[in-house]
């Protein structure tokens, strides 16, 4: 195997209540839970993958949703190689701010930063809830502006990995040698990576902090 | 080195001075900040003397009884009175004694008799309990301070008479009724949810009932609630950890809310009747999180204690609109509402989030990243080490310490602990947090130095927050010690070894940071305000940008930073918003005339309706840059309709007679700075260069060379000359506009009548009708009984019919309105006249360009005529002179023409004013509309032949 690691540092964005924790939740733990605090500030977790020959360390700074926190959104997205936009597809107006974030992440946001658009809570749709935002608004909105787009699920986990996976692609690998973080890098052993290339939908052990 | 060492401490000491120079506060204000009193209390007079508490059921008091001889403390101190309390500070030792004194418990006030020289009262309070108050100082002072107290307690009987009621909801008077006297089945009052879902922790019973005896006894000696002493022990009962049943009322005795409650008894019930089944984006982000509020607490997974929860925040959300709902509020209400009843909850709520983190939950969050920024200050100074460490691993410090602030630790550590750390909170205030937070850094400081990234940063902090229960020091040999657990250890850092952090260092490093962080905050929502602005046509960025700050800047009770008033502007705001950029609009002479004032208020009136996207009466800043773009388009027609559609009301397309006379109104105001010759218009301004131009030439004889002419100096012009060709031919549009409105005006209704009376009669009656309303419709502009309309095209028509107005339309009203200065260079100086000229003056090229034009003019004619010149030849001798000469010249020209092209067309207009003006006041009368709308072509061929002869 390969020991090189790749880090990716990525931020979720995207109105309160929309379940960007929750993806995050599902991604590094595989759980779920219905009524998690509303995150205060901002959280921080990481999560190694296997992407092919690749280990993708993935640093994951999820943020405060409620508008109020916006001003302190910069302070996370700075130097982000990658972004999640989180909408809710219940709520158009969880979309509209959607597209705020990209017009934002597009003029302040480190250059070449690779945005995946995500539409969450696609279970509730499947328990008979209203879809509010149009798939195809969503990927018309993504066409216009280069985004990945994907719809997902954190309650019963439908897509969530594929969006990281997506990301871990679409982000140009580092030779070892431009590692940043090489000393963390040496650290992990085989057994704490997940392939995510053959266990789509499987779980996702947690690499944790404690490493 | 040594010199190099005293500047240091000289700069050292003038940071100390300008850290003293911190804006300080009023007395009134520190006085209620220390005693936690409610914003209506300022002092109305305070003495000196001596004070004593003899408290009803004191034991001490019993033994009096029995011995009959008086024995308490004397204190001697300050008293202070304000409208609704009697404040005591004991003048040597601040803690031990302050008593607070509600005026409403006092039950009677007498002189008392044993004093014969300074006067002595005897305060007797609801309880029994007596204060015995020895004034010291002038008898007459003391005298006044009574008079004073007697009036207060005149102007508080309404509060006196609920006093019971509200005495009912206090855990402290339960306790004292039922075990002094014997009201054994006397009720527990309400309170908060830990009563029916239990409270945090395990407590043991004993342990509880213990404490809860400690205070018992306190209340006895010392009082309670709204009239109580407090001392050291007071301060000691806090810090062993306040009994769950009686954590509510401490909390809010310490936080003063209890005040704010007992003032306001209704006001929690009130407000959400008032706001029953309204919403708000508040109300609906409280939805999104009531679910998400302590869920791991019984009660917040069932439908009481969410519908208590909800009733809270929405209260407080209408209470305070500027803070409305912020996230982690829900968490802090969450965990105020375990000890506290609803009402309880809602004022230790608002307390809270306007004294001791105020700004912390405002739209801005200006609050949180200020402390943010302390918080660090002091980790830098305190901790450099880790200090160092966090910068070169850059470590994001706020991502763990945001969240002890904001949520005061409640989503940080445990609930049995945050409770505790709330505790030390509420009596001392926002120093607390910092020592506390600093003291997690301390403690851990040596796992963290190991951290090299923020996942390990973030994981040694989680796993001591879980540990807190465990013991700090599990290796050590001395059982004792090792019964200390690490959340002992956590206090014990906190409050000893960061005692050093005091309220008023807090409140230094705030105001050293405060404009930093609030211009961050500034430049931050501007830019994402700007970044969602709507599509704009005509105005520029940089143009938004200063409408934006012109637009907050109007906007006097709205601040940016703080995100606090309304950010929408309502009609006088507007005007003077308007005033600020707009020539029209900035105050003159004319607001003494009462026509003009109405004039003005009826076209902003106009211009503010049509702005007013959601008829609220208030615009918002995308209401003003949509409006503004399609004021100063440059297009002629699109500015003329605009104009247009202001005054058709009904979006008809027609103008009726009173709209007719209001837009004429209207054009009236808004040509008024020319009207007046405050400013210059375009044509004025072509004149005034014309005729220094020809004055240079006439100096000069013809003889000039074109190197003299750069920039003419001391030329004298005539300007009352010029301000009255200016004001007459504005004087002159506008009377010619009405004349041609009513001239060209469709009878359209009239017409119909007319046919419908010709159908119904015969011929020869339908002949004379016929006259007669070919008569009526030469003379309808004077008749005002039948409605006349002008529709779009005629009123374009008769606006280009006017060289003023059509200029008003193209381009005056666009120069008029100063959206590209910034707001700095707008204020400087308002554009007179004298400055206008001295504009021209100075700029040479301009003028030398004239003058070249009329030296040229003149070589030409020079053999031909005599040196007379007409302005008219001069303009169209322009391009004659190109082509006669030399090639540098030629050159020169051509960059003029490219300069000037906007000109073009203006050009051809100066040459008709000019006429005008030639011919004299009889022929401007008999001028005819038509022959300016289509200047007639056989007249300025005329001109043109002319030219080419002369040349030839």
């Amino acid at each position: 195997m390969n020991s090189s690691v790749t880090s990716i540092k990525l931020v979720l964005l995207g109105e309160a209540a929309v379940g960007k924790s929750s993806i995050v939740l599902r991604f590094v733990s595989n759980d779920f839970s219905e009524n998690k605090e509303p995150t205060i500030g901002a959280a921080f977790l990481t999560q190694r993958v296997n992407i092919g020959e690749q280990t993708v360390k993935f640093e994951i700074w999820d943020t405060a949703g409620q508008e109020r926190f916006a001003s302190l959104a910069p302070m996370y997205y700075r130097n982000a190689q990658a972004a999640l936009v989180v909408y809710d597809i219940t709520k158009p107006q969880s979309f509209i701010k959607a597209r705020h974030w990209v017009k934002e992440l597009h003029e302040q946001a480190s250059k070449g930063i690779v945005i995946a658009l995500v539409g969450n809570k696609l279970d509730m749709i499947e328990n008979g809830g209203e879809r509010k935002v149009a798939k195809e608004e969503a990927e018309k909105l993504a066409e216009e502006e280069g985004l990945l787009f994907f719809e997902t699920s954190a309650k019963s986990g439908e897509n969530v990995n594929e969006v990281f996976l997506g990301i871990g692609e679409k982000i140009p690998i580092k030779k070892p040698g431009e590692q940043a973080n090489e000393q963390s890098g040496l650290r992990i052993t085989d057994d704490q990576r997940v392939d995510l290339t053959n266990s789509v939908n499987g779980p996702v052990r947690s690499a944790g902090c404690n490493c | 080195m040594s010199f190099l060492g005293s500047l240091r401490q000289k700069a050292s000491f003038w940071d100390k001075i300008a850290e003293n120079f911190a804006p300080s506060q009023t007395r009134d204000e520190k006085f209620r900040n220390e005693y936690k009193l409610p914003l209506e209390e300022s002092i109305i007079d305070d003495t000196n003397a001596d004070l004593s508490f003899i408290s009803a059921y004191s034991k001490s008091k019993e033994l009096k009884k029995k011995e009959g001889q008086a024995m308490a403390y004397v204190y001697s101190g300050k008293l202070f009175l304000t409208p609704h309390y009697l404040v005591f500070r004991d003048a040597f030792d601040n803690s031990s004694c302050i008593m607070i004194l509600n005026v409403s418990t006092i039950k009677r006030v007498e002189r008392a008799p044993f004093s014969s020289y300074a006067l002595s009262l005897v305060v007797t309070l609801y309880s029994g309990t007596q204060v015995l108050i020895q004034f010291i100082g002038v008898r007459y002072r003391s005298e006044q301070f009574c008079e004073q107290l007697k009036k207060c307690l005149k102007g508080n009987i309404d509060h006196a008479k609920a006093l019971p009621t509200f005495l009912d909801s206090c855990y402290s008077e339960f306790l004292l009724r039922k075990n002094l006297l014997q009201m054994k089945d006397i009720k527990a009052p309400g309170g908060g949810l830990g009563q029916k879902f239990k409270y945090p922790g395990q407590n043991t019973v004993a342990k509880e009932k213990a404490k809860l005896r400690l205070w018992f006894n306190y209340f006895r000696e010392n009082g309670a609630n709204l009239a109580i002493v407090k001392n050291y022990t007071f301060e000691k009962l806090i810090r062993v950890g306040v009994p769950s049943r009686i954590r509510g009322e401490i909390w809010e005795l310490c936080s003063g809310s209890v005040y704010l409650r007992q003032q306001s008894p209704h006001e929690f019930q009130e407000i959400l009747a008032k706001n029953e089944g309204k919403t708000s984006q508040a109300v609906e982000e409280i939805e999104k999180d009531l679910k998400r509020s302590l869920p791991e607490y019984s009660a917040y997974q069932t439908e009481e204690g969410i519908q208590r929860l909800r009733r809270v925040l929405t209260a407080y959300s209408w209470k305070n609109p500027d803070v409305g709902y912020c996230q982690a509020m829900n968490i802090v209400a969450a965990g105020l509402l375990i000890f506290m009843t609803e009402e309880q909850a809602f004022w230790c709520l608002s307390k809270l989030c306007d004294c001791y983190v105020p700004g912390y939950y405002s739209k801005t969050m200006y609050g949180t990243l200020l402390d943010q920024k302390v918080f660090e200050a002091f980790v830098q100074e305190k901790m450099p080490v880790l200090w160092e460490h966090i910068e070169k691993y850059d470590i994001q410090l706020s991502v763990v310490s945001l969240p002890w602030f904001l949520s005061l630790f409640f989503t940080s550590m445990p609930l049995e602990y945050a409770v505790r750390i709330m505790d030390i909170f509420f009596m001392n205030g926002s120093k607390t947090l910092f020592q506390v937070a600093l003291a997690i850094l301390r403690i851990n400081g040596e796992d963290l130095l190991e951290a090299e990234d923020d996942g390990m940063f973030i994981a040694i902090l989680k796993n001591y927050f879980l540990t807190l229960d465990k013991s700090s020091h599990p290796e050590s040999a001395d059982p004792k010690f090792r019964q200390i657990t690490k959340f002992q250890e956590l206090l014990v850092t906190a409050f000893k070894e960061f005692n050093i952090i005091t309220e008023s260092m807090v409140t230094q490093h705030r105001s050293k940071y405060q404009n930093g962080i609030l211009q961050n905050i500034e430049t931050f929502v501007k830019k994402t305000q700007l970044r969602h602005m709507p599509k704009t046509f005509h105005l520029e960025e940089f143009e938004l940008s200063n409408i934006y700050d012109l637009f907050y800047q109007s906007i006097a009770t709205h601040k940016i930073g703080m995100g606090t008033g309304s950010s929408n502007m309502d009609f006088p705001v507007f005007v003077g918003f308007l005033a600020k950029f707009c020539d029209w609009c900035k105050p003159s002479d004319s607001d003494r005339n009462p026509t003009y004032v109405e004039q003005k208020n009826e076209f902003l009136k106009r211009l503010f309706k049509k702005w007013d996207s959601s008829k609220t009466g208030e615009l918002t800043l995308n209401d003003v840059v949509y409006g503004l773009d399609k004021l100063v388009t440059n297009d002629l027609l699109e500015s003329i309709n605009y104009f247009f559609s202001l005054y058709d009301g009904d979006d008809d397309g027609q103008l009726q007679r009173e709209e007719v006379l209001q837009i004429s109104e209207g054009l009236l105001f808004l040509t008024d700075p020319w009207k007046t010759g405050k400013f210059v218009d375009a044509l004025t301004k072509k004149s005034i260069e014309e005729s220094i131009a020809e004055q240079f030439v006439k100096e000069h004889g013809g003889e000039v060379k074109m190197s003299d002419v750069q920039l003419p100096s001391g030329v004298t012009i005539d300007e009352e000359k010029f301000k009255a060709e200016q004001s007459e031919r504005y004087l002159q549009a506008a009377s010619n506009f009405l004349q041609r409105s009513f001239e060209y005006a469709q009878p359209v209704e009239l017409e119909k009548d007319i046919n419908l009376i010709d159908l119904s009669n015969d011929d020869q009656e339908g002949a004379t009708e016929k006259r007669e309303f070919n008569s009526l419709k030469a003379n309808a502009a004077l008749d005002p009984t039948h409605p006349k309309v002008i529709n779009l095209a005629t009123f374009r028509m008769i606006i280009l019919a006017d060289e003023s107005y059509e200029l008003l339309f193209s381009q005056t009203l666009r120069d008029s309105i100063h959206t590209s200065e910034s707001v700095n260079s707008s204020d400087t100086k308002n554009k007179a006249l004298r400055n206008m000229f001295d504009g021209i003056i100075a700029d040479g090229r301009r003028v030398a360009e004239s003058v070249r034009r009329r030296v040229d003019s003149v070589a030409t004619k020079g053999s031909i005529a005599s040196t007379e010149s007409n302005s008219n030849q001069t303009t169209h001798s322009n391009a004659v002179s190109a082509v006669s000469g030399n090639a540098q010249e030629k050159t020169e020209d051509l960059d003029d023409f490219t300069t000037e092209q906007p000109g073009e067309h203006e050009e051809l207009l100066s040459n008709s004013w000019i006429e005008m003006g030639d011919t004299g006041d009889d022929s401007l009368k008999q001028s005819r509309p038509l022959r300016s709308i289509q200047p007639n072509p056989v007249e300025s061929e005329d001109n043109q032949p002319d030219l080419i002869e002369f040349e030839t």
